[in-house]
């Protein structure tokens, strides 16, 4: 699986300055990968235009091999009118019944599957939300922010996790945490801070690719923490 | 509980006007003809009471059908008018624009056409509160609820009957709000419509009582619509909570076997 983008233009409709001004930047998957930024660089303009969302204005990206893109965000709920058992049964084909059982175990939310979505917290608002993407069909989710709300042992497990249960699949994860992308990314692209200009670069720092039951060394973690926070400030000293 | 309370509220509200008119009129010395006493009212009720009832009954009636009437035809132009095509850019633009004109205007010509029966107050009614409908359903069901339908459009589920669903239900508050601001636009427009031209109901007493200079009558006919109208109201906003009590506890689901 490969993702392209080739002279790649973004401005918003009455937007005064561009997202995305002649990006050139690809990944090639499977694998879990991390996009990393400050707000206002365009991680989520960038997975709303690679998993068809948004048109580019100009330039366009290419994916290979890669036959369903999936785009999961933070803010998403299930419909009021469901208890969470009886959507994520809805929405589950037969043959990934057991696979919806697994996650809902590994993730810690089979005990909510008669609770209205409505009445649970940030946290398991996410891992619900995360769990029914993960039993469809696809090739590469691209998941913004999509455990933002989670404690970090139990995102750190759930990633963990995903690794392992989905070795063949491509992931782009969207997160403001650097610690927990260098800890679990196999590379991370980082959008660098370009004021008002758009960005046009994405620099890729190789990730620790932490698998489940391995420990990436400290000194390590923290070596690329430094890279990506100073990469994610445009080459300037990160504020630590 | 909410009905004992809106026809408390209602009737703290009729008592003080009736307390402020009588109190002008003990302040100002105005006449027993201008304003009747106490006494007088309560001899007005006995004798024509059950006659206004009636009256007033069948105004409701013909406010019900003709609100229910225009649900129908909101829901249904409504449908059309949510959409990105060109039906759908029509309806929304005569829907803008026919909306500006004040359809009471319109009512002599309707009673010019269909003669003072039922047919003309029907219409009027249908029409006064057909507009706010529309415009509130078509600005609800062409409005995505992004964090619910995202999901079902990138996985591909989406389709219209779901994309109601998610949008009726997320607004339903606003949809039983709307509908129970037009049930009383439907009630106005009855009772403008039988002031104006038609031979019945209770804006047919209001009119000639106030030929006769009677504001006894009058009086008591404004409390008899306040009083249905708070019950009809009432009746909507149950319908409202029960239908939103039934959809939190169904276990049904529209996209199902999609």
């Amino acid at each position: 699986m490969q993702i392209a983008c080739r002279n790649l233009h973004y401005t918003y409709p009455e937007a005064d300055f561009p997202v995305f001004r002649n990006l050139n930047w690809s990944i090639e998957g499977p694998g879990f990968f991390s996009l990393f930024g400050l707000s206002g660089t365009g991680k989520s303009t960038l997975a709303r235009l690679i998993s068809g969302e948004l048109s580019p204005v100009k330039g366009h990206i290419d994916i290979q091999n890669a036959g369903r893109v999936l785009y999961a965000h933070n803010t998403e709920r299930i419909p009021g009118w469901d208890t969470v058992g009886t959507h994520l049964r809805s929405v589950t084909q037969a043959t990934k019944t057991s696979l919806l059982t697994n996650i809902l175990k590994d993730y810690g939310i089979a005990a909510y599957m008669k609770s209205r979505f409505s009445g649970l917290s940030m946290g398991q608002k996410n891992r619900i939300n995360l769990a029914r993407y993960l039993v469809q069909e696809f090739d590469l989710l691209i998941a913004d922010e999509v455990l933002a709300n989670v404690d970090e042992p139990t995102r750190n497990q759930i990633i963990e996790r995903l690794k392992t249960l989905f070795p063949q699949k491509t992931f782009l994860y969207i997160s403001h945490n650097a610690l927990e992308v260098a800890r679990f990314s196999r590379t991370i692209h980082v959008l660098s801070h370009e004021s008002t200009a758009g960005t046009n670069r994405i620099h890729k720092i190789d990730g620790l690719d932490q698998e489940e039951g391995t420990e990436a060394p400290e000194e390590l973690v923290q070596e690329r923490v430094y890279a990506i926070l100073r990469s994610a400030a445009g080459n300037s000293e990160p504020r630590l | 509980m909410k009905t004992l309370k809106r026809l408390f509220q209602f009737i703290s509200i009729y008592a003080t006007a009736l307390g402020l008119l009588w109190g002008a009129k003990i302040i100002y010395g105005f006449s027993d003809y201008l304003i009747p006493p106490p006494l007088e009212v309560l001899q007005v009720a006995s004798q024509n009471g059950l006659h206004y009832v009636k009256a007033v009954l069948n105004t409701l009636a013909v406010a019900i059908a003709g609100h229910i009437v225009a649900i129908i035809l909101a829901t249904a132009v409504g449908l059309v008018g949510r959409l990105n095509t060109w039906p759908g850019n029509l309806t929304r633009t005569a829907a803008y624009n026919l909306q500006a004109y004040p359809i009471v205007a319109v009512a002599p010509i309707i009673f010019l056409f269909l003669g003072d029966g039922l047919a003309s107050r029907l219409l009027i009614a249908a029409m006064i509160c057909y507009f706010p409908l529309l415009l509130s359903f078509i600005g609800i069901f062409a409005k995505p609820v992004e964090e619910v339908e995202h999901f079902f459009r990138i996985t591909g589920r989406i389709n219209w009957r779901l994309e109601l669903s998610i949008r009726t239900f997320e607004n339903l508050d606003k949809i039983t709000t709307v509908i129970v601001g037009s049930g009383t636009m439907a009630l106005v427009g009855t009772i403008i419509a039988e002031f104006l031209a038609a031979t019945n109901g209770i804006g047919y007493i209001i009119r000639k009582a106030l030929y006769q200079s009677n504001l006894a009558k009058i009086l008591i006919a404004l409390f008899l619509i306040g009083l249905c109208s708070s019950l009809y109201l009432s009746f909507i906003e149950t319908i409202g909570r029960w239908i939103k009590m039934r959809l939190y506890g169904t276990r049904s689901s529209p996209y199902k076997h999609i």
